[in-house]
């Protein structure tokens, strides 16, 4: 019998990547993609390969590392989130005019409905821009399944292959069938062939390298017509189909679940699980079948733009299906149902629990920092200091710092410091200098991930704002993984070099930094002052390194200060909710004064600063 | 059966279908379900979704689910309309006054909804020292005493026994106990 156990989607592709012989794993963590390097690294470990598994600074170094040992001959993968592959666009589309020595999969995960992205952005587009082939797999158990036939692709055509598994399958949990190892006897091997090989000139792109990238191309189309009846096939249905329904990707699963819901059988679905390149002959022969057909597909139409005659096609281009949000399975029902022509039977009931939730006041509850987190103090120094500042943000966990009213920008990782330079050329430009004090903060990840260029350009063109560094010292959002900062590699048993902070700082050429500890708000009001006389002063940016662990990954308690509001001196300002945000406090609208929630709190005592009254005191022995 | 299960981030609520799916998979169940990772683990409403038997989409349609397991009740309020008609919840209740809303005991009667709450802050503040991370465990036992999910506390204390790390085995297993004995008197 089989071996089988219940994975999350993530575990699932790893145990397929590790199956599958990959020896060279690497990738930068981003939700939902996070799980599956740390898992390739388990797997490994349990199957007892040799598999190098590496967390790189960022997806463009992941997705490099990755390819050299695939130019070495080895099996390999990079793994990111969707705008991971934009940070390592430019390696992807180049590697994509090669032939490759060995088998070399991107795992790209797309986040529909943006459950923890800046962007929607479909990279099977991407794909398709490259002209590689792309799996979309349907579950858990299927993404699996799809990485050995993804890598067996690869290395058949010597191509670049990309498995695109979104949130629902990442973060799916699913009993998954276990297999061994398939044993490759594969040593590195690189041969040096001059004027050939892994180096690209222009002239020979264009005679050599471009054409045989297209004709693989289309050797790829007409082979995958027929390749994978196993990922590309039809659900009939019983008697005449009343619909046709062309689903790839989770939204087949969602798609075969709704029609159970409604006990439809009229219904035929035509699953595509590589729709690129789409196996065309057969999606319009359904076409031609069908009086009828709608397409499901996340997050963009990139079937359908494949499908040459869209007028007799339902779907995104007109309208039948909805162009932004996730296709949950609630959407898809309801678009199942117009696609028919029929009416979903509606309940006088729900209204009643729509006006319960006013009435009993359901407030939306977004993700917030957590209670005592170091980063919430840091944003308020800097707001206690300057409440004018232009504060440009990052990607990470302060991100959150935006329920505190504390940020004002965030683009891409890195780009706090760079849009913090362009904040000042435009001040500059006015002629007006630089009175209104500019903030740039990301974390520590988000510092090595892509941080660096943007500060020496900077220092080398004598920006004037301050930096400041929220250094929990791992990287948090995204569950805790290590960087080049903590120097702990992916095996604990394997050892690291650290790269600290303060000289990765200094070695971009910053000559003011000060490093402090987050908790101590009052001191640090006074070094964001200084800070910031100084880069105005002497037209350079100034580094202040705000330091406390993140809590989630703290091994030894730290110190306790219960806390109280002292409900007579409380005047109701709201300060502490509005600009403090922390789950610990609370507002009675009724008594209009704040509480501490104990539920929440965690009684590190920094909101005691916070209050504009002095309001929030500590709770001394004896007042129990 | 399909289960609902919504919190807040941080709650634990991710162990519970861990538990759930556990258990599943040795009585040899096919399991899908979804889990909430990254951002929205962060402090904001989480909600996870669970589906044991013959499915294949991780999410639960609206107006289907069995079982809602809610840790916090404001996300239980959030949630209701997940139930299917006849469906039942474990709710962690700490402001029992809401349950007293006109609008929301109608729905839940029209709907034949039964909700079994539990206090699970002041059991876990007289009992555990107030370490509200053992809510999770807590509501399990709960959903045994309430004879829900077709599992029985032997189960999930074996679940639990085997998933959790050693060092917390015998606080769960008597959290457990305490969310069996608080909804079984019922």
């Amino acid at each position: 019998m089989s071996k089988k156990a219940i994975l999350m989607g993530n575990e699932a592709i790893a145990r397929g990547v590790v199956e599958a012989g990959c020896e060279v794993a690497s990738a930068y963590p981003g939700t939902p993609s996070s799980e599956i390097l740390p898992a390739i690294a388990k797997y490994s470990d349990e199957l007892e390969t040799n598999t190098q598994v590496e967390w790189g600074a960022n997806e463009k170094v992941a997705y490099e590392i990755a390819l050299g040992a695939t130019f070495a001959g080895k099996r390999s993968c990079a793994v990111m989130k969707q705008v991971g592959l934009d940070v390592a666009a430019d390696p992807f589309m180049t590697s994509a005019n090669f032939e490759l020595n060995g088998g070399f999969l991107v795992i790209v995960s797309d986040d529909p409905g943006c459950h923890a992205s800046q962007t929607d952005q479909d990279c099977r587009y991407f794909a398709m821009y490259a002209r590689i082939p792309c799996f979309d797999p349907s579950d858990a158990r299927e993404a699996r399944e799809m990485v050995f036939d993804a890598y067996d692709v690869s290395e058949k055509y010597k191509v670049v292959t990309m498995l695109r598994p979104t949130t629902r399958v990442d973060h799916c949990r699913q009993d998954v069938e276990l297999g061994e190892v398939r044993k490759l006897d594969n040593p590195a091997h690189f041969e040096r062939k001059p004027y050939a090989g892994m180096i690209h000139f222009p002239a020979r792109l264009d005679r050599e390298s471009i054409p045989m990238r297209n004709t693989r191309y289309s050797k790829i189309q007409e082979d995958f017509e027929t390749a994978f009846p196993k990922y590309n096939y039809e659900v009939p249905a019983k008697g005449k189909a009343s619909l046709g329904v062309i689903a790839a990707g989770i939204c087949f699963s969602t798609v075969m679940d709704s029609l159970k819901s409604l006990d439809r059988e009229d219904i035929s679905v035509l699953k595509i699980g590589t729709p690129v390149p789409l196996p065309l002959k057969m999606v319009e022969d359904f076409i031609a079948r069908h009086d009828k057909v709608i397409v499901f597909e996340e997050t963009y139409p990139v079937i359908e733009m494949q499908i040459s005659d869209r007028n007799s096609i339902m779907g995104r281009w007109n309208g039948h299906v909805p162009m932004e949000r996730e296709l949950t399975i609630d959407v898809i029902r309801t678009y199942l149902l117009k696609a028919l022509g029929e009416d979903e039977a509606s309940s006088d009931s729900i209204e009643k629990l729509q006006q319960a939730q006013k009435e009993l006041g359901l407030f939306v509850r977004p993700p917030r920092l957590c209670p005592g987190c170091g980063h919430r103090p840091s944003y308020s120094s800097i707001r206690k200091a300057y409440p004018n500042a232009i504060v440009c943000s990052d990607i990470g966990c302060y991100s959150l710092s935006k329920q505190q009213n504390a940020i004002d920008t965030i683009i891409s990782m890195g780009a706090s410091i760079t849009v913090a330079s362009g904040m000042y050329l435009a001040h500059k430009a006015d002629g007006i200098g630089t009175d209104r004090p500019i903030f740039a903060t990301l974390g520590d990840s988000t510092f090595y991930h892509n941080g660096m260029t943007g500060l020496t350009t900077a220092v080398y063109n004598r920006h004037a704002f301050v930096l400041g560094i929220m250094d929990n010292s791992i990287t948090a959002m995204t569950g805790g993984q290590d960087h080049p900062g903590t120097g702990s590699k992916m095996r604990k048993d394997e050892e690291g070099v650290i790269v600290p902070l303060e000289d990765a700082v200094k070695g971009c050429g910053v000559k003011y930094v000060k490093v402090v500890e987050a908790y101590e708000l009052k001191n640090n009001v006074q070094v964001v002052k200084e800070a910031w006389e100084y880069a105005k002063s002497d037209e350079e940016p100034a580094v202040i390194i705000f330091r406390h662990p993140c809590l989630t990954k703290l091994k030894v308690k730290q110190e306790q200060h219960l806390v109280k509001v002292d409900q007579d001196k409380c005047v109701g300002c709201r300060y502490c909710i509005d600009f403090f945000n922390c789950p610990g406090l609370a507002f009675d609208e009724e008594k209009k004064k704040a509480y501490i929630d104990e539920r929440f709190c965690i009684s590190c005592g920094v909101c005691v600063e916070i209050c504009p009254v002095g309001a929030i005191v500590p709770v001394k022995e004896d007042d129990e | 059966m399909q289960f609902i299960i919504v919190g807040i981030g941080g709650q634990g609520i991710l162990f519970t279908s861990k538990v759930l799916g556990h258990i599943a998979l040795k009585k040899g169940q096919k399991i899908v379900g979804s889990e909430v990772h990254g951002m929205s683990q962060r402090g904001g409403s989480v909600i996870s979704h669970y589906k044991i038997g013959d499915y294949r989409a991780p999410l639960v349609l609206k107006g289907q689910a069995d079982i809602l397991l809610a840790f916090d009740q404001m996300e239980a309020f959030r949630n209701f309309d997940f139930l299917r008609e006849g469906g039942q919840a474990i709710v962690n209740v700490h402001e029992a006054r809401s349950f007293e809303n006109d609008s929301l005991k109608t729905y839940l009667s029209e709907r034949e909804i039964i909700v079994h709450k539990i206090k699970g802050y002041d059991i876990l503040k007289k009992h555990m020292n107030g370490n509200f991370l053992f809510l999770n465990v807590l509501i399990l036992g709960a959903m045994c005493g309430a004879g829900l999910g077709n599992v029985t506390i032997d189960e999930v204390k074996e679940a639990i026994t085997e998933l959790a790390p050693a060092r917390f085995r015998d606080a769960n297993l008597k959290v457990v106990d305490l969310g069996y004995e608080a909804l079984i008197k019922a």
